[in-house]
């Protein structure tokens, strides 16, 4: 029968970049109709599976089989073509084309040598029509005046028009608005019962993927850890297989008790933030939290100097008892307090330098006064830094890109923790690192604070922030709405004075 | 009423520019429409207007080219002496464009399967080009023997107007923009240049169309080779390096119209009209010849900037 008949296997499948295996020894099968969950944390090898499966990388071993033939894709092209393909979370498009010319690139009808645009918008309408997520999108708008989410819609109608039979979507609903995410949903279920069409969802909104999924595949650490059937759906299971830890376990002990203020925001406005009032006291993690656009890392600029404040006082506790009416980050960095940026391929690493480069950045001048840098003297200053948080790397002139995501952001902590803090602000500083980095740095900022040092943490995940902090301080349209300490942190009052 | 106005300009701001240069000349400088010199305009145009094609084809492919003018120089420099040498005049032409190809082929190699930055890469052959030239010359500007019918090309005109290159030049002009617009391949050289990522993820051969951009390129600098030289009939060592500054910037100007940002056929053939314009009309108000290089400066300041606000990512047409 039609309906289970596998269409996709992977036997052993390996893939490794350099000296890291994003996939370790994959095997697995998909039934025609479908829909599989691919979850697991970041860098456990979703994205690299997918790849694979799409023609976009080639396995250093395993095998893959389609319809029952072993295949070695040459290209992406011949997977599309075959009936495989991939929508990816950021689109590939053109940005100077519109929406229509995307969807035909590399397919454009033609006519006496010279490409019929009529056609082309004529066919595009139609698979608009049959693919019915967006009935609004202009296709003879370019790409580049669109809304992320009507970016996203294109690059789903680019993929359906070559009518696979196999869809692989990487987080499509991310970037979507509610009721665009759920006419994709709906029409994924749709295609799968009446057409039969194999889906495979990476996603990391777990509810989502327990609605639409009949299968869910979880990968760590780029291996097969579990795939469970729709009866055996359970949240707890699934987190506990994603991340091999019991959730309370994993996040250090938080403080007993504080030392004294250390920081005092005092009625802080700027362009962006109204009435800032905050206090971070010794021994304390401190957690920043709201909604993207909140505030919360602009508020993380402000204080370290990034930003300039237009009103209020911050200051640095008793031992600087004068107020800062306005900062500067030189000035901010001699007083202790050091930010680590989110983003940190964007704000943080120089991605022409190596590690020694990197790590030693933030504090030449305190350490080399003189005109010429000692690098003898500042090899070992940062290697005996970096082994202190265990990063991992062969040769410290290795350039930055060749290391893992957490080994890059425990450069960036390095580079500041060479010199002594009195306040590290965090922001989102384990996004897109492996579970042992988190661990890491979990652990370092416990263990600074135990040492009487400040953390602010700013994050954009609710479990970690309410694993981490002794007090947690929600944020909503550049004001602060609530400070919740010990007993009152939970999901709950969180999310209530977020919204 | 603005936003109505603004559809019908339709970025095509830039005719409106080039009107109104017109216009202040015709009124500031006398015998500026004569035929004569209209016809003198025409004929300038033709050569930078033929580089300025090949170089965007490259453009738009996400390369670049700064070695056009020295190829010229050169190319032009071997034809005649070849002509003077008794090859027949025909055959030096179909060489110089086969060395056209020839020339971009070399780049390409360099840029593409060496992958090289373009910018870097051409600049090396541009000197290239100047090393060799002055080998052959030691600096003189070389006058060999060649038939009368070699200036036919350059100077002949037609009902004393159209000059027989500008003809040449529109029927590469219309080939040009038809190919780049309106043919698959022009969609997909677009697409390289725009995102080679997508470009690749549908089955486009990216390198293939980089290095084919270079080769179309090459026809163009043979093409405007035998323009010039039918025009010259000389060599001298900088024969091509006039025209550098002028097709670079009419590519760059040429972003400022027609498709906001991106470098196009359409944009670079106004852009090199208005180009040639301003540089005819100073010439007849008997301005200074430095006052040239200022003025073409700040039009390639002015347009580059224009384009930065303009894009909707604050980004100017990327060549690195």
């Amino acid at each position: 029968m039609d309906q289970n008949r596998v269409i996709l296997e992977c036997k052993n499948l390996c893939k490794k970049f350099d000296a890291t295996i994003a996939v370790n020894n994959l095997s697995f099968s998909i039934n025609q109709g479908d829909i599989l969950g691919l979850v697991g944390e970041n860098g456990a090898g979703k994205s690299t599976l997918i790849k694979m499966l799409g023609g976009e990388h080639v396995p250093n071993g395993g095998q893959l089989f389609y319809l029952g033939q072993e295949v070695k894709w040459k290209d992406t092209h011949e997977a599309l073509s075959k009936g495989i393909g991939i929508v990816h979370q950021h689109p590939l498009l053109v940005e100077s084309f519109t929406a229509e010319e995307n969807i035909f690139l590399g397919k454009e009808i033609v006519k006496n040598q010279l490409i019929d645009n009529r056609q082309i918008h004529d066919q595009a309408t139609e698979v608009k029509k049959v693919y019915s997520i967006y009935p609004n999108l202009n296709l003879k708008q370019r790409v580049s005046e669109m809304s992320a989410g009507e970016k996203q819609v294109v690059e789903l109608l680019k993929i359906f028009s070559y009518e696979p039979n196999i869809l692989i979507l990487d987080e499509p609903t991310a970037s979507l608005p509610k009721e665009e995410a759920e006419r994709l949903l709906h029409l994924i279920m749709e295609l799968s019962a009446e057409r039969n069409l194999t889906v495979v969802y990476i996603s990391h909104k777990l509810e989502e993927t327990f609605r639409i999924c009949n299968r869910i595949l979880v990968m760590r650490n780029g291996e097969n850890v579990g795939l469970l059937d729709k009866k055996d759906f359970d949240r707890d299971k699934l987190i506990r297989l994603m991340i091999n830890y019991d959730l309370k376990e994993f996040y250090p002990a938080k403080a007993q008790g504080h030392g004294e203020k250390i920081l005092a925001v005092k009625e802080l406005c700027s362009d962006t933030l109204t009435h800032i009032n905050l206090e971070v006291n010794a021994g304390e993690i401190v957690g920043l939290y709201g909604l993207m656009g909140a505030g919360m890392s602009d508020l993380a600029k402000t204080l370290f100097g990034l930003r300039k404040f237009a009103s209020g006082s911050i200051t640095l506790g008793d031992k600087c008892p004068e107020e800062i009416h306005t900062t500067n980050v030189r000035q901010m960095v001699d007083k202790g307090v050091y930010l680590i940026p989110e983003d940190r391929l964007r704000y943080g690493l120089v991605s022409t330098f190596n590690i020694r480069e990197n790590a030693s950045l933030a504090h030449l001048k305190h350490y080399f006064p003189e005109i010429l840098v000692n690098t003898k003297k500042e090899t070992n200053l940062a290697a005996e830094e970096l082994k202190k948080i265990h990063v991992k790397y062969s040769d410290i002139e290795q350039g930055i890109s060749e290391l893992s995501g957490g080994n890059q952001q425990k450069v960036i902590v390095t580079r500041w923790l060479l010199r002594e803090c009195n306040i590290l602000i965090v922001d989102d500083p384990t996004v897109g690192i492996d579970i042992g980095a988190k661990r890491d740095i979990y652990n370092l900022l416990r263990d600074l604070t135990a040492h009487g040092k400040g953390v602010i943490f700013v994050s954009s995940e609710l479990n970690e922030i309410i694993g981490m902090a002794d007090r947690i301080y929600t944020m909503r349209d550049g004001k602060i709405t609530a400070e919740l300490t010990a007993d009152r942190i939970n999901q709950q009052n969180v999310l209530e004075n977020i919204l | 009423m603005i936003n109505k106005v603004k559809k019908v300009l339709n970025n095509r701001e830039l005719f409106l520019v080039f009107i109104a240069i017109v216009v202040f000349f015709s009124m500031t400088a006398g015998r500026f429409l004569s035929l004569d010199n209209v016809a003198n305009i025409l004929r300038n145009t033709s050569i930078g207007g033929l580089l300025v094609l090949g170089l965007t084809l490259i453009m738009i492919a996400g390369d670049f080219d700064l070695s056009f003018a020295g190829a010229v120089s050169l190319l032009n420099l071997l034809g005649l002496i070849a002509i003077d040498k008794g090859m027949n005049m025909y055959l030096a032409f179909f060489l110089m464009i086969v060395g056209g190809v020839i020339w971009e082929l070399f780049n390409a190699t360099l840029v593409v399967k060496l992958k090289m930055h373009a910018f870097i890469a051409t600049i090396a052959s541009l000197t290239l080009s100047k090393g060799i030239i002055y080998w052959i010359t030691k600096g003189s500007t070389f006058f060999g023997n060649s038939p009368d019918s070699l200036t036919f090309i350059g100077r002949f005109t037609l009902f004393k107007i159209l000059p027989f290159n500008t003809l040449i030049f529109i029927v590469m002009a219309v080939t040009v923009y038809l190919l780049a617009n309106r043919t698959k391949f022009g969609r997909h050289l677009y697409a390289v240049g725009g995102n080679s990522d997508a470009a690749e993820y549908v089955g486009i051969n990216v390198n293939k169309q980089r290095i084919i951009a270079y080769i179309l390129s090459g026809i163009c600098v043979g093409v405007a080779t035998v323009t010039l030289c039918s025009k010259l009939a000389t060599a001298p060592s900088t024969a091509g390096d006039g025209f550098q500054m002028q097709a670079i910037s009419a590519a760059f100007l040429g972003a400022a119209v027609f498709k906001l940002g991106q470098v196009n056929v359409g944009g670079s053939i106004l852009a090199i009209f208005i180009l040639t314009t301003i540089e005819n009309g100073l010439i007849m108000l008997n301005v200074p010849f430095y006052f040239q290089y200022i003025v073409q400066a700040m039009i390639l300041i002015g347009a580059v900037s224009f384009v930065s606000k303009k894009s909707k990512k604050g980004e100017g047409p990327a060549i690195f």
